[in-house]
């Protein structure tokens, strides 16, 4: 009998919402589990590191990392892999563009440090120490790892060969994904594994979209009674539809929430946020300069709608990681 | 003097979520053991700015594990700060999500995480001890039934909130979607299977714990007693409750010493800094830091099921409440401090959950089309409470006139119990190796005591939670590692 | 300490900014200057781009209102520039780094004294202290 592809599953800055969804297979995952021999995947199995690095170089067939990249071990670990398998597919918005947690690099360590751990109302810290990487308790050396002052996607750490989008992708796309690597039918490398429609293309409030959208000025979800039916956008309420690729499934939208852009940009665009800018901007129907500036004042935080899930992939957020680590 | 170091690095040495470091002495006795949480995140910083209802979406990101409690802690968070109280329907809607969320996630705890120990015993081939040997072993049927429980009361949480691992649609006031009288249908046939599996599970339970003399004892072990202080959210009859209610703190002998409203969690629970660990250690602010010491007087408390069980006077549910009964019976009254007994406490819990959602299910107003309150004030500050699978958890959030977050503050569930973790597994440390005996069932027995608690590290941090695999160093006293033990 | 020299990326519109002067021998004297077919032809992408790429201020000359040869490309511009400024922020750039004048000068005299008049601004600014 042929040996069976290995396949290893791992978060790295990750919430464990991506291996929920990998869950969420259901009997799915059971097929997978007699089809494939997983050789890691912490959440539901034990497994020795050593193991990994004793193996040869691609001898494992997919790796599916979910996760940002935030300290050392996170990069080490995706190295390793990286050397192990022949295919990495980064799994979830953290991998492959930040994800929420990528937020943090607009504020700086040390004012989260500062926040946490002294300044909270309920802090109790009468030295104003801080958690330390090094400490000698009584003899006895504790260590802590250090974390980066940035948030990494994975691609600027390691090589990436396909990406699943989505906060966390739906268990369908992931089931496709392994079902066409466990296959060899793979688009060209880089490629993501979900659909090439932006959202709006497949929402079923499109059909009530105006043909010429005109937005004078926006609305928040909480103060509005949102219609079920009708376009979010069009309604002055922010909606990242436009810019965002589908194959959600547009789950939000169907429980009369818009959508935050967790699947990332569409096809042949680098980044989701510019483009949703100039959509934004060309909905604006206001003349003089003082109304336009009133208009654009009534969006509260635009960065928060626009970098929600892409801060570190984005032009201007963007940073390359000091690769080979592990040497 | 310190001859050796054990290092049980949960996700292996690479991994910087979260280990254990224990001491041993020249006997090869345990010194000192330390429970060590390494990463952190900083969403109470990166989320000023934003619009406060955004936090219903954004807060559901620090934990793919328990989203849901944060999404809801995040609503109501925002009643509050919008001084809006939400329509009957509304808290229908929130609190059938809500328990078939505990219903899920306390039994991917059990039947991934905590059953394999009891299942194929913490002796056992490591290999034979997760959630396909545990389905190996009690046949693929059960199996089945695990997983089909799981996936119906996901998909409530669907229906009604986006999606299970990040939920989405909490707004002050209310919800954003209603439900029709073709779901209530389905639910309500979701509820009564959930009903008849909980029951199932507890049996099971019984089976394997009860009545199997060697599991009974490690539950009743003293290696695994831990006599702290116990906190959980109650209703108004005193009886545990998820959703809602007053925040109720009982001393290690069981006498009330404090019941407050979730607002003024500041005057009563205090965050301690430590230099060797990322996680603050909460204990009660008016009795203060005592240190990591339990017993009375300790200002150390310990909260999610088994907490809940011994703060409230009974359960909210019939059947549960026989079930609680049966419990506290068992382990020689109130409170027990037994920490395997979490288990336990944690079906009877799932029971509760699953008991209220059939009631949910028949109730009229479910499927009212009056589904938000849109009389919203903005007061500036909310803070919103539930009792999260793992502990009562608080959103604390303050704005500015456009109700932009100027202020965050989190605690969260695992934390709470931080310092109970670090002594529970020192205790069992020391119980369990003795003489530089470390055999890989014995570590085995050391971790059962911090998975009892089912850390939450993605909350505290961002960690993978669970079946942690280990890895052992034993090092001298230069750091150097003269042996590896770890699971095959 | 070396005096700060400010960058500057000047995009303008042909139709409104030095037509009746030669690219060239006018490229040949500005720095960083991009002249497109219309001021509506710069999308977001390429102003964060020129950010990202070290300018210390962008600045864009567009056409009077009215006056846009292809409808409305320096309104649509306009509403953008604002919008950007809205954003730019967050990275650590202040929002008077970017900056757009509508007006027409077909000689492109102006140009360089715009160019000038803003690094003057961004001298006093100093450098970005990006995030
Ligand atoms: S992409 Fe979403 S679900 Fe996946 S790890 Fe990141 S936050 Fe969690
Ligand atoms: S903007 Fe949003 S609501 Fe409108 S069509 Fe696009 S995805 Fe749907």
């Amino acid at each position: 009998m042929a040996e069976k592809p290995k396949i290893a599953i791992y978060g790295l800055g990750a919430c464990a919402g991506c291996d929920q969804a990998i869950i969420d297979l259901n009997e799915v995952m059971l097929q997978v589990a007699d089809a494939v021999d997983i050789v890691l995947w912490p959440l539901a199995m034990d497994f020795k590191y050593s193991r990994i690095q004793a193996m040869q170089d691609g001898e494992i067939a997919l790796s599916i990392l979910s996760g940002s990249v935030r300290n050392a071990d996170h990069q080490k670990m995706a190295e390793l892999l990286r050397k192990k398998s022949k295919i990495v597919l980064a799994m979830g918005a953290c991998a492959c563009f930040g994800g929420v947690s990528g937020l943090a690099n607009f504020c700086g360590k040390e004012d989260i440090f500062n926040w946490v751990y002294r300044n909270a109302p309920t802090v109790i810290n009468p030295t104003g120490c801080f958690p330390q990487p090094e400490t000698d308790l009584n003899g006895y050396k504790l260590t802590l790892p250090e974390f980066f002052e940035h948030v990494f996607t994975l691609d600027q750490v390691i090589d990436v060969d396909y990406y699943l989008p989505g906060c966390p992708p739906p268990p369908e796309l992931i089931g496709n994904a392994i079902v066409a690597t466990l296959a060899g039918d793979l688009p060209p490398k880089g490629s993501a594994l979900a659909p090439r429609k932006a959202l709006c293309d497949t929402c079923p409030r499109n059909l009530r979209k105006p043909n010429r959208m005109e937005i004078r000025s926006f609305r928040r979800i909480h103060e509005v009674e949102a219609d079920p039916d009708e376009c979010f956008l069009a309604a002055g309420i922010i909606c990242l539809g436009p810019a965002t690729r589908s194959g959600c499934g547009e789950t939000c939208i169907r429980i009369n929430v818009p959508c935050r852009g967790c699947f990332g940009p569409v096809p042949g665009v680098m980044e989701s946020a510019p483009k949703f800018l100039s959509t934004l901007s060309s909905l604006l129907v206001v003349e003089r300069d003082d109304e336009i500036k009133e208009a654009i004042d009534s969006i509260d935080d635009p960065v928060g709608y626009l970098y929600r899930f892409s801060q570190p992939s984005s032009i201007l957020g963007q940073k390359i990681a000091k690769k080979g680590l592990e040497n | 003097m310190t001859a050796k170091t054990i290092t049980i690095d949960p996700v292996t040495r690479l991994e910087g979520h979260g280990k254990i470091e224990i001491f041993l002495n020249d006997h090869g006795d345990v010194e000192d053991a330390f429970w060590q949480v390494s990463e952190l995140r900083g969403f109470e910083r990166f989320c000023l700015g934003r619009p406060a209802e955004e936090m219903t979406r954004i807060a559901p990101n620090i934990c793919g594990i328990c989203p849901s409690a944060h999404h809801m802690a995040a609503s109501k968070a925002l009643d509050d700060l919008y001084d809006v109280e939400p329509t009957p329907t509304a808290i229908l809607i929130r609190q059938l999500e809500f328990n078939a969320f505990y219903i899920e996630d306390h039994y991917i705890h059990f039947f991934f995480l905590a059953a394999p120990d009891f299942v194929a015993g913490p002796d056992a081939d490591p290999a034979e001890r997760n959630i396909l040997g545990v389905i190996h072993k009690l046949g693929k049927d059960i199996g089945a039934r695990i997983i089909d429980v799981r996936r119906k009361n996901r998909e409530i949480i669907k229906l009604v909130f986006s999606k299970a691992p990040h939920p989405e649609g909490g707004l002050p006031g209310g919800v954003s979607r209603g439900i029709t009288s073709e779901e209530r249908k389905w639910i309500k046939e979701i509820a009564d299977d959930s009903v008849a599996f909980a029951q199932f599970a507890m049996d099971m339970f019984k089976d394997l714990v009860l009545h199997n003399p060697k599991n009974l004892d490690l539950m009743l072990n003293d290696a695994y007693r831990l006599k702290t202080c116990y906190m959980s959210l109650v209703d108004e009859n005193d009886k545990v409750s998820f959703y809602d209610g007053m925040v109720k703190v009982i001393d290690p002998d069981g006498a009330e010493i404090l019941r407050f409203a979730p607002r003024d969690y500041i005057e009563h629970i205090g965050e301690w800094v430590e230099l060797w660990t990322y996680i603050k250690m909460c204990h009660l602010k008016k009795i203060g830091w005592k240190g990591l010491v339990e017993g009375q007087g300790t200002s150390l408390y310990r909260v999610a099921p088994l907490a809940r069980l011994n703060v409230a006077s009974g359960m909210a549910t019939p059947l549960a409440q026989k079930e609680y009964e049966q419990m506290f019976e068992t382990l020689g009254g109130k409170p027990a401090h037994h920490t395997l007994a979490m288990h336990w406490a944690r079906l009877i819990c799932a029971l509760q959950a699953a008991e209220h959602n059939q009631m949910i299910a028949s109730d009229p107003l479910l499927t009212s089309k009056d589904i938000r309150n849109m009389n919203l004030h903005l007061k500036h500050i909310g803070v919103g409470c539930v009792e999260a699978p793992r502990g009562t958890l608080f959103h604390h959030y303050e704005t500015d006139d456009r109700g932009l977050l100027t202020k965050v503050n989190l605690i969260v569930a695992t934390q709470n119990n931080a310092a109970p973790i670090s002594l529970s597994i020192k205790k069992a440390a020391k119980e369990f190796i003795r003489q530089g005996d470390i055999r890989e069932g014995l570590l085995n027995r050391i971790e059962m005591a911090l998975r009892a608690y089912d850390p939450c590290l993605s909350c505290a941090t961002h960690a993978l939670p669970g079946q942690m695999p280990m890895m052992v160093n034993i090092r001298n006293t230069d750091g150097q590692v003269i042996h590896t033990l770890g699971r095959t | 300490m070396e005096a700060y020299n400010p960058k500057v990326v000047c995009f303008s519109c042909n139709f409104g900014w030095g037509y009746l002067n030669n690219e060239e021998t006018l490229g040949a004297t500005i720095l960083n200057w991009i002249p497109v077919a219309c001021s509506g032809k710069i999308d977001t992408h390429h102003i964060l781009k020129a950010f990202k790429a070290g300018a210390d201020g962008v600045l864009i000359l567009g056409c009077p209102e009215g006056h846009c040869h292809f409808q409305d490309g320096n309104y649509q511009t306009r509403k953008k520039v604002c919008l950007i400024q809205k954003v730019l922020g967050a990275f650590g750039i202040e929002p008077e780094r970017l900056d757009m004048e509508m007006a027409i000068d077909p000689e492109g005299k102006k140009i360089p004294q715009l160019i000038a008049r803003m690094k003057n601004d961004l001298a006093k600014l100093g450098p970005v202290k990006r995030i």
